[in-house]
Parts: structure tokens; C-alpha cells; sequence
């Protein structure tokens, strides 16, 4: 009676463990992964506003008079970045209840700070002291074939006119 | 700013390679940056620019202003990037 009872949970338990194994490692570590990038981020971000000592101008709609330009160059840099496929297994389930996918939410607020912080590098090494007119845009690259698979990931470009003087 | 010779523009299509979809797969079980994929697109960005540029020294311009990037979808595993731009001519 026992061993049977053993069997029966064995028979429940083993498959279940081999299918919730994966997502839940491949969650756990993706947020590991993330938050030790989002870690070094900060430290980046922080060096280089030190550096450049906060020269980004976004948008204006007015004629600037304050800057005068010597030479301008495009500026351009682009990252691709995707949840960890755990992770995408659980925004799915949470998507049946919806609310706020939090692992979605860290991997765009990264890829959106990261692209911007490349940007501002690529200006430095190319001898720009400001940047201008810096535009954000978000797109999604999907690796399957078919259209089944979830797997999906952002692609995040900026692009800004960089102003030497 | 001399004369505005209209729009100019410049595309192209790509698709991943079999073998860094494989590693972009891989590295999707933790997540974060894909950089197989960052560098396959801008290396086709550059060549987009590079595209818009030929036509815009086609039509005798030698500026380009208001430069816009778009992406899109165009098939599964494919995706497009295009970019366009006013060509000028500048003194």
C-alpha cells in the first residue's frame, strides 16, 4: 500500500519537476544575470555623467542660440535585448491575469539606459561635446520561424546629431 | 542652405545566420544583451546609410538633414531597416 502510494506521487511528482525544473532555473538565473548588468550599469552611467558633465540635449523646439558648431556627425548605436526564456515562460502565465510583467520592465528600462550610455560614448570618442535631437525607437525581432514560439526580443536604437565646436 | 533636393532614401533586408540564431538562443536561457544580434544590425544600418549617401550624391547633394531610422518586420526572421532623410545642397 505504501510503495504504491510512493509510485502514484512519483508517477505526479517527476514529470512535473522535469517541466517546471527548466523555467524556474532559467528564471532564477536570468534574474541574477540581470540585475548583476543593471549593477554595473549604474557604475557606467555614473562614471560617465562624471565625465561629460550632463551635455545631452534632447528635443527643442526653439532655435538654440547658445550653441554654435564647428562640424556635426550622425550618431548611432543599437542593442538587442531579451527576457531570459524562463522568464518569458512566467510573464505568459501572468499575462492570463494581467497587471505588470516586472521582468519586462527591467529589461527595457536597461536596454533603453545601456543604448543611451553607448551613445554618449561613441559622441566622446568621436570628439562631440553635445549631443542634440536624441531619439529613442523600439522594435522586436523575433528568432522562429513560426509564430508559435514566444521567443521574441527588443531591439532599442538611438540616433543623435552629435555638435563639435 | 543652398536648395532642397527631396527625399532620400535607403534599405535592407536581412536575415540571421543558423548559426548566431543558435548562440542567440543559448544565451536567451539567461537573458540579457544579444550581441550577435546587435552587431549583424548595425553593420546593416551602416550599410542602409551607406545606400541613402549613394543616392543622395546621385542627385548632386552634399548634405543630408533630418535623418529618421525605422525597422520593421517584413517576414518572420527577416527584418528591414531602412532609413531617410532630406538632401540638400549646403554651402
Amino acid at each position: 500500500m505504501d510503495s504504491e502510494l510512493v509510485l502514484i506521487l512519483s508517477y505526479i511528482a517527476v514529470p512535473l519537476v522535469f517541466t517546471l525544473g527548466f523555467p524556474v532555473s532559467s528564471w532564477a538565473i536570468g534574474r541574477w544575470y540581470q540585475s548583476r548588468l543593471m549593477n554595473v550599469l549604474n557604475v557606467q552611467e555614473k562614471q560617465q555623467s562624471a565625465a561629460i558633465g550632463g551635455q545631452l540635449t534632447g528635443s527643442t523646439s526653439n532655435k538654440m542660440t547658445s550653441l554654435t558648431a564647428q562640424s556635426s556627425v550622425l550618431l548611432h548605436t543599437s542593442i538587442v535585448v531579451g527576457p531570459s526564456i524562463g522568464q518569458m515562460f512566467f510573464m505568459w502565465i501572468k499575462s492570463i491575469f494581467g497587471g505588470q510583467l516586472h521582468s519586462y520592465d527591467i529589461v527595457t528600462q536597461y536596454g533603453r539606459r545601456e543604448v543611451v550610455r553607448r551613445l554618449q560614448e561613441q559622441a566622446t570618442q568621436l570628439g562631440c561635446s553635445s549631443i542634440v535631437n536624441l531619439r529613442i525607437e523600439t522594435s522586436t525581432i523575433s528568432f522562429a520561424k513560426n509564430k508559435e514560439s514566444k521567443t521574441s526580443s527588443l531591439e532599442f536604437l538611438a540616433y543623435a546629431t552629435g555638435i563639435r565646436n | 542652405m543652398v536648395s532642397s533636393l527631396g527625399l532620400v532614401t535607403g534599405s535592407t533586408v536581412r536575415a540571421k545566420h543558423i548559426g548566431k540564431d543558435i548562440f542567440a538562443g543559448l544565451k536567451n536561457i539567461v537573458g540579457g544583451e544579444l550581441k550577435a544580434y546587435t552587431e549583424l544590425l548595425n553593420e546593416s544600418r551602416n550599410e542602409a546609410l551607406q545606400r541613402m549617401m549613394v543616392d543622395a550624391n546621385s542627385r548632386g547633394a552634399n548634405a543630408i538633414v533630418n535623418v529618421r531610422f525605422a525597422t520593421s518586420n517584413v517576414a518572420a526572421g527577416a527584418s528591414e531597416l531602412f532609413c531617410y532623410g532630406t538632401a540638400v545642397v549646403i554651402q
